[in-house]
């Protein structure tokens, strides 16, 4: 049975649509920690036009772990890469801020390797039940 | 029988089939992906709900508890009267979070917790504070309610519809452009080995001539 063209086009369309629609709910602009704890309603805008509401006790929590510098240096929030190819999901770093945070949230030591830090279901799972409005998912077509 | 996609059986055709069939594949393990992490914040709303539901019971049992004593000590008739003149609504901030790709909404007390009685203290007991705050936390606890009941619903219908997208790739749109690129390498596989008898055929009858 021969299937008529116009599904198939469809389906093109639907696949560029759904690739474009993955990764809309990221930050235009991420925030340092510091500044969102001064902040009243402390947000970040994000790329499908709406506004990211962070917790202001998870974020008094986090600001508990770091010293001054690290909260001037931790930018919110944390990108957790999920498809990667590697592990479950990777947290990634820009510097040795993120590795801090993590490793001190969930109570175990974890390394930074090439700009990501592999995390592994029950970490990940951890990591989101204490993070849930300073981490953000980003969905990668990996290699 | 997977059905085979229309196109022209041609070379080009077959290479974006390939192509299609390639990035059909990747998108279906990234939306497999999102589909597992979806459950997994799914299962973490659901887990938030059911202990946000029994601090709201228990919150409503010990606020009728207070609420009856402070009826007691005042009737029925006299904390009528403190209530309907201390009637005021309540502010609740809303905006938004996103989890994995869903817009969740986000309650927030505009009180902040700091609770302003509105009734006249000098006439009233400890026992109507007692009620009030009981029904405070309560309050608290039915906005922290409402916000992850929410979210649950519009997680559970995003799972569905990315349970439906997987189900299309893997049982749908993956196997008909296999089936369609097997069809085309064989019709090429079989153009080929005419072509050759044909020139075969061509050569006897030349060596004939």
């Amino acid at each position: 049975m021969i299937e008529e063209p116009l599904s198939d086009r469809t389906f093109e369309q639907y696949l560029a649509g759904e690739l474009r629609v993955l990764n809309a709910h990221l930050a235009r602009r991420r925030k340092r920690l510091s500044d969102l704890l001064a902040e009243e309603r402390p947000f970040v805008d994000l790329h499908d036009d709406t506004a990211h509401l962070f917790d202001k006790e998870e974020l008094a929590r986090l600001a508990s772990l770091l010293d001054e510098t690290d909260r001037q240096a931790l930018l919110l929030p944390m990108m957790i890469e999920v498809g990667g190819g590697e592990g479950e999901a990777a947290l990634l770093c820009t510097g040795g801020v993120e590795e801090k945070a993590v490793s001190r949230v969930l109570g175990m030591d974890l390394a930074c390797r090439g700009g990501r830090l592999l995390l592994y279901r029950r970490q990940l799972s951890a990591l989101r039940l204490a993070l849930k409005t300073a981490t953000q998912y980003v969905y990668s077509l990996g290699e | 029988m997977p059905r085979l996609v229309k196109v022209r059986p041609t070379k080009i055709e077959l290479i974006k089939l390939r192509r299609r069939l390639t990035l059909a594949k990747r998108i279906q393990k990234i939306v497999k992906d999102r589909l597992s992490i979806l459950t997994m914040e799914f299962l973490h709303i659901a887990r938030e709900i059911v202990a946000s539901k029994q601090q709201t019971i228990d919150g409503a049992s010990a606020g009728y508890a207070a609420l009856a004593l402070a009826a007691g000590y005042h009737g029925w008739i006299g904390l009528g009267k403190e209530f309907a003149s201390s009637a005021r609504g309540v502010a609740v901030e809303v905006g938004s979070r996103n989890v994995a790709g869903v817009r969740v909404p986000s309650f927030q007390s505009a009180q902040n917790g700091k609770e302003v009685l509105a009734y006249n203290l000098t006439d009233t007991s400890a026992y109507l504070d007692q009620a009030a705050a009981e029904w405070g936390k309560t309050l608290q606890a039915i906005i922290k309610l409402a916000e992850l009941q929410r979210g649950l619903d519009l997680m559970g219908i995003e799972i569905n519809r990315t349970k439906r997208i997987v189900n299309a790739l893997e049982y749908m749109v993956i196997p008909e452009l296999k089936a369609t690129i097997k069809f085309l390498a064989m019709k090429f596989e079989e153009r080929d080995r005419e072509e050759k008898s044909r020139l075969k055929r061509v050569k006897v009858l030349l060596q004939r001539a």
